[in-house]
């Protein structure tokens, strides 16, 4: 009982606080002399900001033709849907004006280009999964437990933050090439599970959150587990949606790591095999649609995934940056 | 219930920060030979290296320095301009703000590839097009020495203004409204108004961005692999026009396999962003006591 009410005070003042950002307006500032002028340049960078996704867009369904035309068209004169899939490709002989689809390319990779989403999917989704869980479970101990190295456990995991992760690339390397795991979804996800930022921003939540609630459930007997999954998470929702989406955009996005770790083709997440597929094609302007067309569905996901929650997102920005 | 994430800490986060530490002291190469190229202690042979010979490294620590003084000084003014630009809650604004937002989710290698094109040096490129429709000779933006790091910092802005505008948005929605009546009532204009309420208490935002921008900005990668490739092998562009730090850690590490220099770059990338935001926290904090 006690629990559900005070769940719902907390969501009503988050929701407080989501109304006042973004909704509040002030009088005395809005309206200017040149208010008419005054907005021009801001539509002129709303240009610069959309043009290259609209690039993106135009350029992945323009023929070879059009795309070496000088000067480019801003509108394709034809929609050809060969940058991704053309039917009428055979790999088996040369014809003009046909071309290699992005699903075409990649053949000695099973699933070709699919390969690389199922593999940026999976290991994205179990690395979210898997670093919130562990993460979350760290925070309620160390938020809501008193033991005694417990200060210094959370100092050295606040003072790994000030370190740039670069420090420890070269001997996650190593480590993971002495384990064998070079080339395996191991390296991609294993390493990237303790994360000290998602540690730091639960037990701030949790510590503004009262210990009544965890005292009396222990006092009524329950068990850890069953106070962290009955109480804890429930309380840490709005937190844990944040620190989602963050975790996953990163890791859908991330490069460096895995340009490391991918020795064959096979275990290249999306990023990777863009990179791949901008040295193949190394300047030819006839492979720039099958990039854009590659860029595009990669950039998608985690677009689409931002507008669907955009409410927490802009929240966990807000709550991460001010504090 | 904490040890999950403690065990997976201590392998993951902490042994590789003191691992890569004593390697950044010794000779350790991808192959360890007693004759051919023996692995060893050096000392602090690879940091005196470093600081006083390396020319590449120089360059490295010039051209980043130039890159994270124009983008984060630059991002700073954008994201602040653009907070108090689209601070009304109007519909349209709405919209321009989720635009503005958006390079800060996408992919940094699909945005990458895209602005390759835009500054392709031959007449297909896109700005090259547009120049050449006002007559002007094409341009070649990628092999030209003086343009590598206005470029990374163009697309540094593009990419990063957004996010500091949602931090400002934030900031400028809890300065309460009271505030700005009282000022008008005391007769205060907009540029009072501007200098003496609304800087001040955006001041705690300034210094979380202008910090998380100069760690972020230090470590820039993905623009510099992908756009200033060198011949084979190498990274950088063009007589490393746009080498940096990362990026010459990556080169040392992975293309050269010179493990020990390269976690020695490693650990003076940190000793500089840790002394920068030392830097910057004492600043702010010396500039309120003079209040």
């Amino acid at each position: 009982m006690n629990a559900s009410r005070s769940e719902k005070r907390l969501e009503r003042k988050n929701d407080e606080l989501m109304e006042r950002s973004g909704n509040f307006e002030n009088p005395f500032e809005t309206k200017g002399r040149f208010s008419k002028y005054a907005r021009v340049p801001i539509y002129l960078l709303t240009v610069v900001m959309i043009a290259p996704y609209y690039w993106m867009i135009t350029s992945s369904f323009k023929s070879v033709k059009e795309l070496q035309k000088v000067p480019p068209t801003l509108f394709p004169e034809k929609w050809i849907p060969g940058n991704y899939w053309d039917p009428k490709y055979d790999p088996n002989m040369f014809q003009q004006d046909v071309l290699q689809g992005l699903f075409q390319r990649f053949t000695k990779v099973q699933f070709g280009f699919g390969r690389f989403f199922l593999n940026s999917f999976f290991i994205t989704t179990t690395i979210t999964i898997l670093t919130l869980l562990i993460g979350s479970l760290a925070a309620y101990v160390v938020a809501k437990h008193r033991f005694k190295a417990k200060r210094a456990i959370y100092l050295v995991i606040i003072g790994s933050m000030m370190i740039p992760w670069q420090v420890g690339l070269i001997p996650g390397f190593l480590l993971v090439d002495d384990l064998g795991w070079l080339n395996t979804f191991w390296a991609y996800i294993i390493p990237a599970l303790p994360k000290a930022f998602i540690v730091f921003f639960l037990v701030q939540y949790l510590s503004s959150i009262p210990d009544e609630l965890i005292e009396a459930a222990r006092i009524d007997g329950a068990r850890e587990w069953t106070i962290y999954f009955r109480i804890v998470l429930p309380l840490l929702k709005p937190a844990m949606i944040a620190m989602m989406i963050f975790t996953a955009i990163g890791e859908w996005n991330n490069f460096l790591w895995p340009l490391i770790i991918t020795q064959s083709q096979d275990m290249a997440n999306l990023p990777v095999a863009l990179a791949l597929l901008k040295n193949s094609g190394a300047g030819n302007i006839g492979t720039q649609g099958v990039i854009m067309a590659a860029a595009l569905l990669v950039s998608l996901p985690t677009i689409i995934l931002y507008f669907l929650t955009q409410r927490h997102f802009i929240r966990g920005i807000a709550l991460s940056g001010i504090k | 219930m904490l040890s999950p994430f403690v065990l997976l800490f201590i392998v993951w986060a902490v042994y590789p920060v003191l691992s890569s530490l004593r390697l950044s002291f010794m000779r350790y190469n991808a192959i360890c030979d007693e004759t051919l190229s023996p692995c060893g202690s050096v000392g602090f042979g690879n940091y005196t290296y470093l600081i006083l010979q390396d020319s590449r490294f120089h360059k490295a620590l010039l051209n980043t320095s130039l890159y994270v003084i124009g983008a984060v000084t630059l991002g700073l003014i954008a994201s602040l301009s653009l907070s108090l630009a689209l601070q009304a809650d109007t519909r349209a604004n709405r919209v321009l703000r989720v635009i503005f937002f958006l390079p800060s989710v996408t992919s940094g290698i699909a945005v990458v590839l895209v602005w390759g094109w835009v500054f392709r040096g031959d007449d297909i490129g896109l700005l090259n097009s547009l120049l050449n429709y006002f007559g002007i000779a094409p341009v070649e933006w990628l092999a030209t020495p003086s343009l590598a790091i206005p470029i990374l910092i163009f697309m540094s802005i593009w990419g990063g203004a957004g996010f500091g505008m949602v931090l400002f948005l934030a900031g400028l929605n809890a300065i309460p409204a009271m505030y700005y009546e009282a000022a008008v009532i005391d007769g205060a204009n907009r540029r009072e108004r501007f200098r003496y309420i609304t800087l001040p208490l955006l001041k705690p935002v300034m210094v979380y961005v202008v910090i998380t921008g100069t760690i972020g900005a230090f470590q820039i990668f993905e623009g510099v692999y992908l756009l200033f490739p060198t011949s084979v092998g190498s990274i950088g562009g063009l007589k490393d026009m746009a080498l940096m730090i990362v990026p010459y850690l990556y080169d040392m590490g992975f293309n050269r396999f010179r493990l020990g220099y390269a976690s020695a770059v490693a650990w003076i990338l940190f000793a500089i962003i840790f002394t920068i935001s030392l830097i910057n926290i004492r600043v702010t904090k010396s500039l309120e006591d003079l209040r």
